[in-house]
This record gives structure tokens, sequence and C-alpha cells, in this order.
């Protein structure tokens, strides 16, 4: 071995906790990489694969009744490669452990021929024979919420009619990556699942034989998917066509590209911090360790060494630093991709989502690390090729000071010699004053951000649940019934009060914007699912006023006043122009409501409700659901507090991971930098200190001298890092709201609290072990030779 | 805890008995004190004369509770220094014991006046850093930085904070080790003076065989033994001494 080699070698024995410090911090940022671009790999290569193999549609449209005689003219669209007619309905299940009926939607699986788009994976038992009767294949979310396996019975309500199926199998399908309730933004896997049914079977169950209600499309290559969907729209119109839309409106699909595109964020954007913070401490602790061998450079250069050998000598040392951050980045970004892709089962699923290394990220993680070190390194050893050997033999001429900025402003009485030393020290070294109080800050603000999704959810559901929502249950019916089945309804055991609802889709159109929705209908002087104004405080419906959520108001470019046209897509398909009477608080997104009666007078079908919001006496909860569940006309049910239940435990599940992963990255940068800093403040200042400790400061005393900067620094970082995070969190909950999707930006006190504390917990830890050197200050050697 | 007045005004401040210190062990072992006898007396100006490694600073090093004999014993107004801990020993640093080093150890980043203040303000009597400066004569410097000062200039800042405190025992280390003649003389006359004025116990270790003329007591010291070389009746002023 080259005798250099050894000397590096030993040299980072010596500095092995700093060296190490500075490899987990950028194995943090390489973590995040690595893991971020695994993840968008993994997801990809599910999705992708998935995609092709079953066959996801490309166009996708919903309608009343269309006769198979349709089909023909859909595909002789120009463009359109497949064509997938199918059913599509909604029905109510009994479970036997289930107290409440369950919900869910019922598809169906064409005899004879073969389905060709959005085909079904078989994931366990036995697809549909022909002959079978009586059998459905189960989602496996649903399947897995409520323990159903293949050959077990299910009792449905099929269009009035009570039917005791079997369980065939256990399926996923394309199109239902993202398993949740129509227009519902929350999975709720144990009330609501996908069903399949025989074609045959399913529509003599409701009248539809020869006819279809669901459409799905492929395109050819280069076909205009627009084109195709006007085209689609104009054949199925006069069938209740109910408005055809693409992939990137497609509501599973919408939810695997949201969350691409925020890994996406992140996998820049997390790293960079990071590897600039490694970046900078490899800076400090090669300067330090330049500065403390100044002497053997000299005798170096003085013995005939090249610049360029001693340069690469000290390049090697920050090379091995990147090689140990590497490889526990890569460590780490497994590790913590593998426990990611378990969560994502919560919420994804796929046939098969295996954690897929993002083997590029790791060589990206090795170029940007190494770029970092190399940066890092790069100013000293420029200092070691500039200095001569006769002015390196002499020892660093003394450091100058001058009384600090606060002292020259007139505030040196309130300040204490230590702090005054702090203050000067910081001024002396501004820009490692400045990136120790900016890594800090960081490592604040990373803390904010996944208690600011876990308090804008919070408030999200206190809202929805709390101020909103005021029924007990939401029932929907079959089909519009008239006003009496709300009547029906508060018969029902328990029923404290009810009121009826209509929903109907609709396009909203103002100028050349258009939108297509759900418009919901709602009683005057609702109690229990209010309209709620941006005050906080009920809405009141005027006659023929339409309220439309602020996220709509945006998408179209409106305003309270002005005039919107609305086209109903069902029944007469009348259109209406309206002024918009007020926008409503919705964090659901894209949301519109009219009064009730205003919106009958406008479908011209007479006094017709699609549902009824109930608010249920708490004692008689059991027997009002088990009536409910034997109510034919009521197709699906939503339970507010299980629905809040089940969607705490997935959010509380993934959000409680995510924060273990930022709050243990931001306790590394925290320790790492508090720690070198305080390890390289004491080898710059072990002489003065032990100065103090011969003139009697005890160690706590010198400990205090020694940690009075980091203390200043952290005061300012803090402060800082709750503002920085409070930006990040803002920007990334910005970046992920969609139309469906609004999570308000609220930042707690506890959240600032929670940043504050972790981040003095880690300061404090780590300035403490570092104190711990301070036992072997040599005291008899500073009474001796200078530095 | 230090310095219960036990002993009578008579006897000695510090009194050493068989004062041993062994570097290492076995065939590695440095004995760099054998067994020293030393008294000394409240107020006086003692000089230890000896050659570089004659042990000299270790046995500063031990009167100054930087640390511990591996034999024998030391007491401090019958405080037995030998046997104190840690805390004990930065208390006897903090309360009893000035220090002047060869190198000032000023703290840079504080001025003149800050460098005393900062072993006032964890003193228990101390006088303020302005008559400290008084003393060695820098009032005028009091506001500047030691990269500001000349070497001199430092030293004395350094033995106006050593004796800040009003230490009963002042420990200089080759006090003008550093310095060239002329403020090397300005130097000791600081040192001298404040000996006379507040009576405190100065002991000077230097190589430096004129100073002798300066002391009341002077001892050498060679291969870890100590020996009383003379007893000054009368100490000549360090101005008048032959350099």
């Amino acid at each position: 071995m080259d005798l250099l080699d050894l000397k590096l070698l030993r040299d980072l024995k010596a500095l092995k906790s700093q060296a190490f410090a500075v490899a987990l911090v950028m194995a943090c940022g390489l973590a995040m990489m690595i893991m971020t671009r695994s993840l968008i790999r993994s997801l990809n290569h599910a999705r992708d694969g998935y995609y092709e193999k079953h066959h996801f549609a490309e166009v996708f449209a919903n309608l009343k009744r269309a006769p198979e005689s349709a089909r023909e003219k859909l595909a002789a669209i120009p463009g359109v490669a497949a064509v997938e007619t199918g059913i599509e309905i909604s029905v109510t299940l009994d479970l036997p452990e289930l107290l409440e009926p369950a919900s869910g939607l019922i598809n169906a699986v064409p005899d004879r021929r073969p389905t060709l788009l959005n085909q079904l994976y078989l994931r366990r038992g036995n697809l549909l024979e022909g002959s079978s009767r009586l059998e459905v294949l189960v989602s496996e979310a649903f399947a897995d919420a409520n323990a159903l396996n293949p050959g077990d019975p299910i009792a449905a309500i099929l269009n009035g009619r009570r039917l005791e199926l079997r369980v065939a199998g256990i399926v996923l399908a394309p199109q239902y990556v993202f398993e949740a309730r129509p227009g519902s933004a929350l999975p709720d896997n144990k009330t609501f699942g996908i069903f399949w049914m025989r074609e045959q079977e399913l529509a003599e169950a409701f009248n539809l034989e020869g006819a279809f209600n669901t459409l799905a499309l492929s395109l050819a290559p280069g076909a205009s998917e627009p084109e195709v969907i006007a085209e689609v729209d104009r054949i199925l119109k006069p069938y209740g066509g109910l408005g055809a839309y693409g992939r990137s409106e497609h509501p599973s699909n919408i939810r695997v590209d949201d969350e691409i595109r925020v890994l996406e964020g992140l996998s820049f954007g997390f790293p960079l911090v990071f590897l600039s913070v490694a970046a900078f401490m490899t800076h400090s602790v090669m300067s330090r360790q330049i500065a403390l061998q100044r002497e053997q450079i000299a005798i170096l250069k003085a013995f005939g060494f090249r610049n360029a050998t001693i340069a690469w000598h000290y390049i090697k040392f920050a090379l091995v630093i990147v090689v140990v951050g590497t490889g526990l980045g890569t460590l780490g970004g497994f590790i913590f991709g593998l426990r990611l892709v378990d969560m994502y089962h919560l919420f994804f699923r796929f046939p098969r989502l295996e954690f897929v290394p993002a083997s590029g990220a790791i060589i990206g993680a090795l170029v940007a690390s190494s770029a970092a070190a190399l940066i890092g390194v790069a100013g000293a050893v420029r200092k070691v090729v500039r200095l001569s050997p006769a002015q390196a033999m002499r020892p660093e001429p003394p450091e100058s000071f001058r009384p600090a900025l606060a002292e020259r402003m007139g505030f040196s009485k309130w300040l204490t010699v230590s702090l005054r030393m702090a203050l000067r020290n910081v001024e002396r070294k501004p820009w490692q004053a400045i990136f120790t109080t900016v890594a800090l800050a960081m490592a604040t603000g990373i803390l904010i951000i996944p208690n600011a999704f876990r308090d804008g959810i919070r408030h999200i559901l206190d809202f929805q649940w709390d101020v909103v929502q005021r029924q007990t249950v939401t029932v929907s019916l079959v089909e519009p019934g008239p006003l009496r089945a709300a009547h029906d309804f508060s018969q029902l055991p328990g029923v404290v009060l009810t009121e009826p609802f209509r929903t109907v889709p609709i396009e909203m159109v103002a100028g050349h914007r258009s939108r297509r929705l759900a418009l919901h209908g709602v009683v005057k002087d609702a109690d229990l699912n209010r309209v709620i104004g941006g005050d906080g405080k009920p809405l009141l419906l005027k006659q023929n006023g339409l309220v439309i959520s602020e996220a709509l108001g945006e998408t179209l470019e409106v305003r309270p006043g002005d005039l919107v046209t609305i086209n109903v897509l069902q029944g007469k398909r009348r259109s209406i122009t309206v002024p918009i009477g007020g926008f409503s608080q919705d964090f659901a997104g894209i949301a519109s409501f009219m009064e009730l009666d205003a919106l009958n007078r406008l479908l011209g079908e007479g006094d017709r409700i699609t549902g009824a919001f109930i608010s249920v006496a708490g004692g008689q909860w059991e027997e009002f659901l088990k009536e409910l569940k034997a109510t034919p006309q009521a197709s699906g049910v939503v339970i507010k507090n299980a629905m809040r239940q089940s969607f705490r435990k997935t959010t509380a599940e993934s959000i409680g991971l995510i924060q273990v992963i930022y709050s243990s990255f931001a306790t590394v940068v925290a320790f790492g930098i508090v720690y070198n800093s305080a390890r390289i403040a004491l080898s710059e200042r072990a002489r003065e200190l032990a100065t103090l400790r011969v003139l009697g400061f005890s160690q706590g005393d010198v400990g205090s001298v020694l940690v009075g900067e980091l203390v200043v620094l952290a005061a300012i970082a803090l402060p800082l890092g709750l503002w920085i995070g409070s930006g990040m969190a803002s920007l990334l909950i910005q970046s992920i709201n969609t139309e469906t999707v609004r999570l308000p930006l609220i930042l707690s006190a506890s959240n600032y609290a929670y940043a504050t504390l972790v981040i003095t917990l880690a300061t404090t830890f780590s300035a403490l072990i570092a104190c711990r050197k301070l036992n072997q200050l040599d005291l008899v050697g500073a009474l001796k030779a200078t530095e | 805890m230090v310095a219960s007045d036990s002993s009578s005004p008579a006897s000695p401040l510090v009194v050493a008995r068989d004062l041993a210190k062994t570097y290492g062990s076995g065939n590695a072992a440095v004995h760099a004190l054998r067994g020293v006898n030393l008294d000394l007396p409240k107020g006086e100006l003692v000089v230890l004369l000896g050659a570089s490694g004659s042990g000299k600073s270790t046995l500063l090093n031990l009167i100054g509770g930087l640390d511990n004999p591996t034999g024998g014993s030391l007491h401090y107004r019958g405080w037995d220094v030998s046997k104190a801990d840690e805390p004990g020993l930065t208390a006897y640093r903090r309360d009893v014991v000035g220090f002047v080093f060869q190198f000032y150890n000023l703290i840079a980043s504080l001025t003149a006046r800050e460098n005393i203040g900062l072993i006032t303000e964890v003193s228990r009597d101390p006088m303020s850093p302005e008559d400290a400066l008084e003393l060695v004569d820098l009032t005028n410097r009091a506001n500047h930085f030691p990269a500001q000062l000349s070497g001199g200039e430092q030293q004395r800042v350094a033995i106006a904070r050593a004796i800040a405190k009003r230490p009963e025992l002042l420990l200089c280390d080759e006090p003008t080790g550093a310095l060239d003649v002329k403020t090397g003389v300005l130097v000791l006359e600081a040192i001298q003076r404040i000996n006379r004025e507040i009576g405190t116990l100065t002991v000077v270790i230097t190589h430096n065989a004129i100073l002798a003329e300066m002391a009341d007591r002077v001892f050498t010291m060679s291969d870890g033994r100590l020996e009383l070389a003379r007893v000054n009746a009368k100490p000549r002023p360090v101005g008048e001494l032959a350099w």
C-alpha cells in the first residue's frame, strides 16, 4: 500500500465519527433519491405492465341504456381500435359479519365473447364459467377487508330482489387500481366493493338484455382522443350518455398519476437539500483537516511531492465518505422503499407491485454525491495547492476579530462575554454560519411537511364530517323515486330526521369552458347535509339559485353573479341558464348545489329524489341497520363513522410511516451538522478551551462556550426553519391539489412545537456528545507551544 | 473544597513532601519528579531555575492543580491538593491560582478588557478589569483585540487576567520565553510589582539564571530533583538586572 494511503486510512480512523456524520447526511439525500426513483419505477412498471397486459381502455363513458346495435356505430368511429360494452350497476350487499349494508358496483363479464378491454386478473379461485349461476367475482380490496374467500356465500339485492350468491374468485381490474365509491376521494374497502357477474344473469336481473350502459374504447395509433370523445358523445346522446372521458380523467388512473407526480417532485428537491448540506459539511471537515495538517503538507511539498499528488490525497478522503454515504443511502432507499411499496397496497391494487430498484438512480446517486463532495472539498484543496512550503512551515497568523454587529449597534450592554465570543465567531466565518443555519433550518422545515398533511386531512375530515355532513348515514335509492321514499326512511327505527336529496349528472358551461359533474338538489333549510360558505356559515339556497364550490368557480373562471348554463345529461335533457348565487367551501373539489324544488322544476319529472340524509338516534342503531338492510330500494349506504374510522386507519398508517422517514432524516441532518460543527469548533479552539479550563472554568462552563455559537445559530435556524417548512408544505400541497382533492394548508401550533422539539433534542444531544470530548482536552499542553 | 484557613499565618502556603510524578510504566517510565520537598511561604516571589526537561513544568502543573502526582503529598493551606477530584481542582484553579502562560493564551475573539472580564465573572472577589489593566499599565489598550497587541502587551494582559481575581498563588511558566529582552523586562516588572503590591505568592519558572536576582528565594531543578539555591535578603528590582 502507498504510504500516503496508509496516512489516509489513519487520518480517516481519527476522524471517523465526523466522516460518518457527513456520510449519514449524504446517505439521507441519496436514500430519498433512490427510494423515490425506485418507487416511481415500481409504480410505472406495475402500471404499464398491468395496463398493457390487461388492455386498459383509453376512453370511457357511462350511459343510461343503449342497444347492442350502437356498438357497431362506435366501432366505426375513425381512430377506435377496440370497443368493449358492458353493464355496470349499483348493488347493495348483505354481509353476515357487517351490521350495515355494504354496497358496490357490479359489472358484467361477457358470456359469448372474450373481454377485449379492461381484462380481469384472477388472484384466487376461478373466473366465471359459461354455465355458472349465482356466482360472483369480488375485487381484492373488498375481499381482503371483509375476509372473503372463494366459495364464501354473499347476499346481494339486485333490482329489489335478494339473491344468495357465491364467491367464485378474487380478481383485480386495471380500471380499479384505486378502488373508491364514485365521487369519493377516499377508499372505504370495507363497505364498498367491485363485483362481476355473468352478463346474461345481470342483464336479466336489470332488464338490460341486448343492451349496455357502460363503454370502454381503445384507440388506434395516431388517433385523436378529443375527436373520438366528441364522436362518442354524439352517438351516445340519444341513449342517455353521461359524457365520455379519457384516461387523464379516469378516477383510478388519476390517483396513480398523482402519486407518481408527487414522487417526482420529492426525488429532486429533497436530495438537493441534503446533498448541499453534505457538500458544506465535507468542506468544513476537510478545511479543518488541512489546517491541522499544514505542516505535514509543507514537509511533503518540501520533499518534492507534486501538488496534484497531495490534492488527490485529500480528494480521496472525500471519496471514501462518498462510497460510505452511497452504500448507506442505497440500503436506506431500499429499506424505506420496500416499506412504502407495502403501504401502497393499502391504496393501489396491482397484480404485482414489486419494489424495482432504480439502478440508474444508484449511479446517479454516486455521481451526485461525488459532485457534492468534490464541490465541498475543492476550496480546501485549492488552499493546499496554493500553500508554499515555507509559508506552511510557519503557524497560521493569529485570527483577528472585531466587535459583532449587535455590539456595534449598541447592544453590547446586554451581551454576556461568552455570547460576544459566539457572535464574533459567527461574523468571522459568515459562510460557515449561514450554511449551518440553513442546514438546521432545512432539517426543521422537513419536519413540518408530514404534519401539515396530517393536519390538512384532519381539517377536511372534521369540516366534512362535523360541519357539512351532520347526518349519520346517507342512503341512495336504486333509481330516482318519489318524495314518499324519504318519508318511508323516516319510519325506520331510531330515525330522528330525514332530508331528501336528488343528484343528477349535468354539464356546466361558462363561455368556452365546461365541466361535467353532479348537481345536488338539497332542501332549503338543511340541518343535516349543509352547504357551507366561505365564512363557515350555512348558505341559504335561493329559488333557482345555484351554488358552486370555489374549485369549480376557478375551473370555469366564474364568480358569484355570473351566468352559467346547466345542461342536464339525463331524462329530458333540459338546459337552463342561471346566475351563480355563491361559492361554497368544499374540500372535495368541484361541486354544485341547487334547491331541491328548483332542481325538480328544471328536470320536469315531478318531485323525485335519489336518496336521503338520515340522522339516527344512537340507542336504536342496530335495529335501524337491520331494517335498512332489508329495504330493497336502498342501493348505497354511507355510514359517516365507518368512513371516518377506515380513513383514520389508512391515513394514520401511511402518514405515520412518512413521518418516521422524514423525522429520521431531519434528525440525522440536525445531529450531523451540530455534531460536526461542535467537533470542528472543538478542534479549532482546543487551546482556547484548555486555557479556560486552566483558568478555573468547569467542563460545563467550557462546554457552553464551545456550543454558544451553535446555540446562537440554532436560535436563528428554528424560526427560519418553521417559515421555510411552512413554505415547502404550502408548495407541496398546492402541487398535489387537484380538482378532486383540495387539501387546505393547516399549520398548527402542535406541528411547529413538534419540529422545534425534535430539532432541539437532536442538537442538544449531539452537542452533549461532542462536549464529552472536552474530557480529553490537554490542559498541560495548553501551557506550552502554540498550535 | 478549597481553602479553609486552618494554618497559622507563619506556616507555608504550599507544602510538598516526597512529591513524585512518573509518566508511563515499566521500561518506558519517565520519572519527571523524584521526591520533591518544598515549602512556599505567603507573599514571596520564587524563581525556579532549570534546563528544559528538568521537571520544573511538571512541578508547576502539580502546584497549579492541572495534574495529580503519582507519589507523595501536596497541601495548600492544609488542604490535600494531591487527592482532590476534578471539580475540586477546578474550584482550586478558579479561586486560588492565577496562571501566566508562555504564549499568553488570550482568547482571540475577546478584547483585553473582556479577556479579564471572562475570568472576573466567575471569581468570588475580583478587582475590576480596569484596575487589573492599570496594574500592568495597559489602561489605554483595554478595547484592543489580541491580534492588535504586541507580544509584550498580550503577556501583560495575560498577567492582568491572572491577578484580577486576587489569587493567593500566581504561577508563571516561562513568561518571557517568547519575548525579546526589552519587552520581557516590562513583563517581569509587572510581575514583581504585583507581588509587592498585592502580596501574591508568585512562582516564576525560567531557564534564564539572571532572573534569580529578582526573587526572594531561588530553587534549581535537575533530573526531577529540587534544591534550594539561595535566599535573597534583598531581591533586586528587575530594572537593575544585568541582561
